[in-house]
């Protein structure tokens, strides 16, 4: 025995608990002494007693007496399919017998015999390594079967959509959210392809790639069609799920999300961005609206004037027709309603009046017409693109920078220098923005420069088409920025004028809007010399949506 | 009033309302000239007897105030007048330094006009 259990040292069990059922105080239990582990030896005298601590876990073993076989037989019927080992002692044991309790699903039969006691250790020993290698076994699938539904919770609970596909691209796992995303009933989902519901290319690979070559996309914007034909615009982000040898990874796991508040409040900033920069405007284009105001309502006046003046030569008039009576003739009246007409035609300059009418008439139409045109372009600035439209941005420019004209003149000298230009595929106002944003900044450069110093700032726009791409830019002679400023230009609320001249945002609006059209805006400065602000464009841009 | 017809000297970078000005001052009995920047208000202020100067505000390079400023300096006696959409853009103190005896407001008042230039120039 003891070189037996030398042997297997190192497999000894340790903190080994047996129940023993048996009638009456001598008994098996005197003969586990010689077990050899260290174990806790219970001796219960009642079958129910011993049921629950098997049933509680709390034993490896149970050795029970086979008399009284009623205990024996009802413990081994309640333990056959799930609980520790039994192993059934009796003083002597025919093999009838032991065949008997075997059927009743005893681990093992053990008579109590002259070796009974280290027959009695070996087999308990053996049982106990066995049920703990089982349950060990159990446990481990227990463990698995409890982190698949904790990592399946997880992705129930998540309140981001997640869809996890299978190595074939099905999906194997989604959550509410995304179910709520793609517009269908979460269980439709299990088992479908995933590529079919993106209308574009960039959505419809984006799961094959991952899978086919294990990269990973972060914010990819697309779009899904729902059933109902209903189209959201969605980020996507999906990362392949690592297998365990390199190659093929064993599915991906995408978490999207609803873009569609997100447009939304895009476009408010991108409008409240627009209304910001008209205000800075406004002050301008009030000036260039009251300058044609002011002259047209004087001349409306002086034309009433006129008109009272012209119409006093018409009276006299009038009076000498009365005169010209040929059934009356009256020279002498005629001839003194002729010299009172002639003596008014005088004083009133007839002549001139008349044409300076004409004259007021034209310029004061003139003006009206410049208010129509000032009212038009702002207006059409306000509104914005749906979607992408070809466009000439020589005109886009141009009519932008007839918009802020009026702010500038008096401090800028304007130079234009556009060549010809293919259309673009574009959202003409978005650009428009980012020209009319441009060309207020450079202003702003020029004024803080120069204030009231009496010279003239410069603005120069060039337009010109470089290999694809289309490039406009802006150089004006201002303040120029601080090298230090110079990255953070581009973030949003970063700004260097007073409170109240700049939102902070203009720059940022002007780079989001660049991007959508996938060009670059770059930015070149000398502080106290001026900045160049050049936007390109690629002709052939991509077809984002606004 | 001196005997003959004072002159006036009109400047504003749009023509338009140099011309309405013009017109509406036709029957006040002053011999106008006009101006459609400051250097050539200045040109003129040295050539000519000017006796008042209504002049714009906001104008490509030198502003009204500046060549307010400047003729205060060159012709003292010439009664100085400012026209502005914008009569808070030049604070008050700035306005009595330069010695401005009228401010007037675009678009203005016909007769108003009339009567601030009449008062100006009788002053």
């Amino acid at each position: 025995m003891g070189v037996c259990l030398q042997q297997r040292s190192e497999q000894r069990p340790s903190g080994v608990r047996i129940v023993v059922l048996q009638p009456g105080r001598a008994g098996a239990a005197a003969q586990l002494g010689r077990l050899g582990v260290e174990a806790e030896v219970e001796v219960v005298h009642d079958v129910e007693r011993a049921l629950a601590r098997a049933r509680a876990g709390a034993c490896d073993l149970v050795v029970a007496a086979a008399k009284p076989s009623a205990a024996a037989e009802r413990l081994l019927e309640q333990l056959r399919h799930d609980g520790p080992p039994v192993i059934v002692v009796d003083r002597a044991l025919g093999n009838e017998a032991a065949l008997g309790w075997f059927r009743r699903g005893a681990a093992d039969c053990v008579a109590l015999g002259s070796r009974g006691s280290e027959t009695l250790a070996a087999a308990a020993l053996e049982q106990i390594r066995g049920w703990r290698a089982t349950s060990r076994r159990s446990a481990t699938g227990r463990r698995i079967q409890e982190l698949q539904r904790y990592s399946e919770d997880v992705i129930q609970k998540m309140n981001t959509a997640v869809l996890v596909v299978d190595p074939s691209g099905c999906i194997a796992s989604c959550n509410p959210p995304a179910a709520q995303i793609l517009g269908q009933p979460l269980q439709a989902l299990l088992g479908r392809r995933v590529a079919g519901w993106f209308p574009d290319a960039a959505g419809r690979g984006t799961v094959d790639r991952v899978l086919a070559e294990g990269v990973r996309f972060k914010g990819l914007e697309s779009a899904i069609t729902r059933p109902d034909g209903s189209v959201v615009p969605v980020g996507i982000s999906c990362a392949p799920i690592a297998s365990g040898q390199a190659g093929r990874p064993r599915g991906a796991v995408a978490t999207f999300q609803d873009l569609t508040e997100m447009r939304q409040l895009q476009r408010q900033v991108l409008q409240t961005e627009k209304m910001a920069s008209i205000g800075q405007l406004a002050a301008g284009v009030a000036h260039e609206i009251n300058n044609p105001m002011g002259f047209i309502h004087a001349n409306l006046f002086q034309m009433n004037e006129y008109v009272a003046e012209l119409r006093r030569v018409w009276t006299h008039v009038e009076q000498l027709q009365k005169c010209l009576d040929p059934a009356r003739p009256e020279p002498a009246a005629l001839r003194q309603a002729a010299e009172q007409l002639a003596a008014l035609v005088d004083e009133v300059d007839v002549s001139f009046v008349l044409s300076d009418l004409a004259k007021a008439i034209r310029e004061s139409q003139e003006g009206s017409e410049r208010i129509r045109h000032i009212v038009q372009d702002l207006r059409d600035f306000s509104h914005h693109d749906k979607e992408r439209v070809p466009a000439d941005l020589n005109l886009c420019l141009d009519s932008t920078a007839n918009i802020v004209w009026p702010m500038m003149k008096h401090l800028v000298v304007l130079e234009k220098e556009y060549r010809e230009l293919p259309a673009l595929d574009c959202f003409p106002m978005q650009l428009k923005q980012v020209f009319m944003n441009l060309l207020v900044n450079a202003f702003q450069a020029i004024e803080e420069k120069l204030g009231s110093s009496g010279e003239l700032g410069r603005i120069r726009l060039v337009t010109e088409r470089v290999g694809d791409d289309v490039i406009v830019s802006v150089s004006d002679t201002g303040t120029g920025i601080a090298p230090e400023h110079l990255d953070r230009i581009f973030d949003p609320f970063f700004t260097t004028k007073k409170v109240g001249v700049g939102t902070g945002l203009g720059l940022a609006t002007c780079f989001n809007i660049v991007q959508r059209h996938d060009g670059t805006l770059r930015v070149e400065s000398v502080p106290g010399e001026g900045t160049t602000c050049r936007v390109v464009l690629p002709i052939d841009g991509g077809g984002g949506e606004g | 009033m001196k005997a003959e017809a004072p002159l006036l000297l009109i400047v504003d970078d749009e023509t338009r309302i140099l011309s309405a000005l013009r017109r509406a001052l036709r029957r006040e009995g002053y011999e106008i000239l006009t101006a459609e920047s400051a250097d050539e208000a200045l040109r003129l202020l040295s050539e000519r007897p000017i006796d008042a100067i209504l002049t714009d505000q906001k104008m490509p390079g030198m502003s009204g105030a500046q060549l307010l400023a400047e003729a205060a300096r060159r012709r003292p006696s010439a009664v100085r007048m400012l026209i502005t959409g914008w009569t808070e853009e030049i604070p008050r103190t700035r306005l009595e330094a330069l010695g401005v005896c009228a401010l007037i407001t675009k678009p203005w008042d016909d007769a108003r006009l009339k009567a601030t230039l009449r008062r100006a120039l009788r002053a």
